[in-house]
């Protein structure tokens, strides 16, 4: 409460206020006690004083008194008060922020007695003022004051006002002579107010800039144009010559006046916060008034909502396939919410899934930073920085692989694939580093001996690879063994140093491998594969097993949140798996499916699969996908390929990793069943005719079959030769077995039974082992 | 039901909005009451001043809508129209006017938490849309029962104006210690609770809240007595005591209606 302010008001209104006050305030506190002490003084002395001087404004004065009475909580408040209660006043004001007018003493016409005498009772040391030199002595001038520069703006100009400016107070403007010889009667100076004697209306005035307050201490002081007189004084000599001008006139016809920034310019100048509007209506105290209820919170949090509810349609888009269409919506959700993070954290497992796993990292990095808690932003990273790394790996950047791996086990300790990738990383290099010593030399040895027979070598192999499958075809071996067969060539020929790996491939990709014609296409292969390993070795390593892995992981755990990033995957796992494997793992094969809702998106993916021939295997489609990574392929460590193996066979549970296991021996060979099979549901007997369409079930079969056993072959071959002149030649000879194939394509019938009986076997296999 | 009849017909404009929102038959229960226009009036005023605050407006448009407002229903009999869509109509019709452009989004969220106080903000519906081109449609009226004389002269500059010439002739010191600017600015804002603005001149209404601030903290003009012109009547010429009286009056008289109207 501010007493000062209510015993003004007090004297101004008199007792019949303060009576209604006590009455108005008798809840509030601070009135009760303050009104007592106010109540003493306003019986002293100070009440009759005022009321007898305006005993004659009293009359309509009731209502306003009640008003006060009842505001007055309000309007006494310490609060009520400007915020920045004197606004600096060295702008010089300018014509055009607001209507700079004359003194209202002007118009009031108020005697000169008056105002002089007002005048020495507001001047204020260290205002400016303005004024004529009159008269110079010796001991200094004497100046007649015509306007003021600073603080208060009042018409002086007539009030005959001198002011005395001592010699100690006037620079001197040459080393020599008289300061004062600068001066002459009748310029304009602009002085500082040093002293005021207020009895005898003396003033002293300064030219140092020291006399000035330290907001003010930029202004020039000394001799001024007239030019520079202050606008209010120009205008108020406009209104002597014209003294009919009104005030209204006057404002209204300045430029000033109608500026549209005008009401903020003097809303500063006054010190009234706009931001904080005032009021007196108890409803509109904005005090009272919460931030969430204010427009910009409010617009946020529905911003929020609104592209949750864009990042759950995206999401849907994306369990269907629409992918482009999730990411429409994500990339709508944060242009909405630009800092979304459950938007940002889906774009980059969209991001992810495609492939751009920089682009991933990114968004993955700056939900993060908008959410540090986030725990999928942080899990989604981890896993894409340990598959970048791994690709950088591929490209044989290992230190920036292994800042990738780092990063990620920064961000999670207990990650243990990036433990993992890094540790291997880190044997890899060793033995890298070996083994390029030890090629060094060989490559020494065999350097003439190659360059003359590469040629050769793979006329030779390609032939040896038409004899093989003749002899496949004539013996009337299950295609399955014979891209076994192949598989084992080209992972024995790929292996870098051997048996590991390769039982490995055997295990995994080709069970059936250990029929009869194994020996000889290993044979084949190995003879490629001696004169050729070395040259090998430096390619940056991965393996189609140990990158299926990491996809899955990262699919699992994509999986969990939004269930998309694995669809693709799955859906052609699903195809293919109920195929090459028995009706053991159907039932929970389709089981998933069944409560899948992505299920018939998996028919469709298999229709476009089916129907276009020449779509790779799931494997195959991997490695196109790596960027072009065929050329690692032939180079493997085999600890991380065993690593990968061994933790699968441990680790999996889970009946969606179990028959991706299972579906990698059967990539090669799923048609050993087919819809003639008993253990096949009728479902998925159903699915596969839905996507054979109309065409000759069986014989279409066997064509693509064959096709993509060449196809495969052809791509194996490719991943091996890694001799890119080569490649054509390559394709020659399987555009040519594809066309010889698609002629032979009535094959026995019995070839199928004969597929199913594999299958059985392998099946056996397959679960002995999983025992 | 208000979303369907937006949705259906985009011509009249009776109902819409008001249903939504709980306030409409408190507002229209008032209707029985004595003076019951101008305690509507007051409360959806009040409304506005308050939404105007959480849209960030200046005292300006914020003025500007209220008088769209009352003149509005100058024309208009209460009962046509919902008093609440047409202050929203007002508050975005004023953002326009007043170059401090609003956005229906904004106005309807400020709105629909005003009248369901914690509410979550408003799905982005059909529903949302609905509301919001009623809010557009009832512009296009609110401007056709204007006659598109929508551009008014505010007290507020005046009122400035006044208050600067008088700071530099009361004593500094006097001015800094009491809030005079801050309780004319208040006096001004809020007299757009009644229908002043449309009675009085903008000058009249800006020497009026000026002399109620001052009376009310018992500053005088300093050499009053002795001027030939009272100080109210420089800035305005053709104002007589009597009529400030008279404005003060109707000023206090708004806010006693603050105390009764919860």
């Amino acid at each position: 409460m501010d007493r000062d302010l209510l015993r003004q008001s007090l004297n101004y209104h008199g007792p019949s206020l303060l009576s209604l006050l006590r009455s108005e305030q008798l809840d509030n506190p601070h009135f009760r006690s303050l009104l007592g002490s106010a109540a003493e003084s306003a019986r002293g002395p100070p009440l009759q004083q005022p009321l007898q001087a305006r005993k004659e404004k009293r009359v309509d004065n009731v209502e306003v008194q009640k008003f006060i009475s009842k505001k007055a909580d309000l309007l006494f408040a310490l609060s009520w008060k400007p915020d920045a209660p004197a606004a600096s006043e060295v702008n010089e004001d300018n014509e055009d922020s607001y209507a700079v007018m004359p003194p209202l003493e002007q118009f009031m016409e108020i005697p000169s007695m008056d105002r002089r005498e007002l005048f020495f009772r507001d001047i204020e040391r260290g205002d400016i003022v303005i004024g004529r030199i009159s008269s110079i002595r010796e001991f200094g001038f004497f100046m007649v004051l015509i306007c003021l520069g600073s603080g208060i703006m009042r018409d002086i100009s007539h009030l005959e006002i001198t002011a005395l400016c001592p010699l100690r107070d006037v620079p001197s403007h040459s080393n020599h002579g008289d300061p004062l010889s600068y001066y002459q009667t009748g310029d304009i100076i602009r002085a500082g107010i040093k002293d005021i004697d207020r009895y005898h209306e003396k003033l002293a005035v300064s030219l140092y800039n020291s006399s000035l307050p330290p907001h003010l201490s930029g202004i020039k002081l000394g001799v001024i144009s007239s030019e520079e007189l202050p606008l209010y004084y120009r205008r108020s000599v406009e209104l002597n010559s014209n003294s009919l001008e009104s005030y209204d006139n006057i404002m209204q016809s300045s430029l000033g006046f109608v500026n549209p920034g005008v009401v903020e310019f003097l809303l500063g100048k006054l010190g009234i916060d706009e931001s904080n509007p005032p009021s007196l209506m108890r409803g509109l105290q904005s005090k009272n008034f919460s931030e969430d209820d204010f427009a910009s919170a409010l617009r946020k949090k529905q911003s929020a909502s609104w592209a949750l509810k864009c990042v759950k349609i995206g999401v849907d888009y994306f369990k269907v396939g629409r992918h482009v269409d999730a990411m429409n919506e994500y990339n709508k959700a944060l242009e909405i919410d630009k800092q979304n993070v459950e938007a940002l954290v889906a774009r980059g497992a969209l991001y992810a899934t495609k492939g751009s796993l920089n682009k991933a990292i990114e968004d993955f990095e700056l939900a993060l930073e908008n959410c540090p808690t986030h725990r999928n932003a942080r899990k989604y990273l981890c896993q894409t920085l340990v598959e970048r790394g791994g690709q950088l790996e591929e490209e044989e950047k290992f230190l920036n692989a292994e800042s990738y791996y780092k990063k990620a086990l920064d961000l999670d300790g207990t990650f243990k694939d990036a433990e993992d990738a890094l540790q291997k990383l880190h044997k890899y290099m060793q033995k890298s580093l070996e083994l390029r010593e030890k090629q060094a030399e060989k490559e020494e040895k065999q350097k003439t001996k190659k360059i003359e027979t590469s040629a050769e070598k793979l006329r030779k192999l390609l032939k040896e690879e038409k004899r093989l499958k003749k002899k496949r075809r004539k013996s009337t071996s299950s295609s399955s063994v014979s891209s076994g067969d192949e598989s084992v060539s080209s992972s024995s020929s790929s292996s870098s140093s051997g048996h590991k790996r390769h039982k490995k491939h055997k295990r995994n990709r080709s069970e059936s491998s250990r029929s009869s014609k194994r020996h000889s296409a290993k044979a084949s292969s190995n003879q490629i594969d001696e004169t050729r390993k070395d040259e090998y070795f430096p390619v940056p390593a991965n393996t189609s097993a140990s990158f299926l892995n990491q996809r899955q992981e990262m699919e699992k755990l994509l999986e969990k949140q939004d269930r998309v990033p694995s669809e693709k995957k799955q859906a052609k796992e699903k195809d293919r798996c109920p195929f090459s494997s028995s009706s053991v793992e159907i039932p929970d094969d389709f089981g998933g499916r069944s409560e899948d809702p992505r299920g018939f998106y998996n028919t469709d993916k298999t229709q476009a699969s089916s129907s276009k021939t020449e779509k790779p295997y799931k494997y195959e489609r991997h490695f196109s996908s790596r960027r072009d990574s065929s050329d690692s392929f032939s180079k493997n460590p085999e600890d991380k390929l065993k690593n990968y193996g061994y933790r699968k066979s441990e680790k999996d549970i889970e009946g969606r990793k179990e028959h991706h296991r299972k579906w990698e021996p059967g990539s090669v060979r799923y048609y050993s069943t087919s819809p003639a099979s008993s253990d096949y549901s009728s479902k998925s007997v159903e699915k596969y005719k839905k996507y054979s369409g109309s065409r000759d079930f069986s014989r279409h079969e066997q064509r693509y079959q064959l096709s993509k056993n060449h196809r495969e072959y052809g791509r194996e071959d490719n991943y091996e030769e890694d001799i890119k002149t080569e490649v054509p030649e390559k394709d020659e000879v399987h555009s040519k077995e594809h066309s010889e194939s698609g002629v032979k394509k009535n094959l026995p019938q019995n070839l199928l039974n004969i597929f199913n009986q594999i299958a059985a076997f392998e099946k056996e296999k397959g679960n002995k082992q999983k025992n | 039901m208000a979303g369907g009849s937006g949705a259906s017909g985009r011509g009249p404009m009776e109902g819409i909005g008001l249903d939504c929102y709980g306030g409409g038959d408190a507002a229209r229960g008032a209707l029985g009451w004595a003076a019951p226009e101008a305690r509507v009036h007051f409360r959806v005023t009040r409304f506005i001043m308050e939404a105007g605050v959480k849209l960030g407006m200046q005292s300006i448009p914020i003025a500007t809508a209220c008088t769209i407002y009352h003149k509005f229903f100058c024309e208009i009999n209460l009962d046509a129209y919902d008093p609440y869509l047409i202050a929203m109509s007002s508050l975005y019709l004023a953002g326009k006017v007043e170059e401090q452009h609003l956005r229906t989004r904004d106005i309807i969220n400020v709105s629909n938490r005003y009248f369901h106080p914690g509410s979550e903000p408003l799905e982005l519906d059909s529903r949302f849309w609905v509301l919001r081109d009623s809010i557009v449609q009832c512009e296009l009226l609110v401007l056709r029962v204007l006659r598109f004389q929508v551009s008014f002269q505010h007290p507020h500059k005046y009122l400035l104006h006044y208050l600067i010439s008088l700071k530099n002739w009361l004593n500094r010191y006097s001015w800094q210690r009491t809030p005079i600017s801050v309780t004319a600015w208040a006096l001004l804002r809020d007299s757009y609770h009644g229908g002043l603005c449309l009675r009085f001149r903008a000058q009249h209404i800006a020497v009026a809240v000026l002399h109620l601030a001052l009376q009310v903290y018992g500053v005088e003009v300093p050499a009053e007595a002795e001027a030939e012109k009272p100080w109210w009547q420089v800035f305005s010429d053709d104002l007589t005591k009597p009529t400030i009286d008279n404005i003060v009056c109707n000023l206090i008289q708004i806010y006693t209606m603050d105390t009764e109207i919860p």
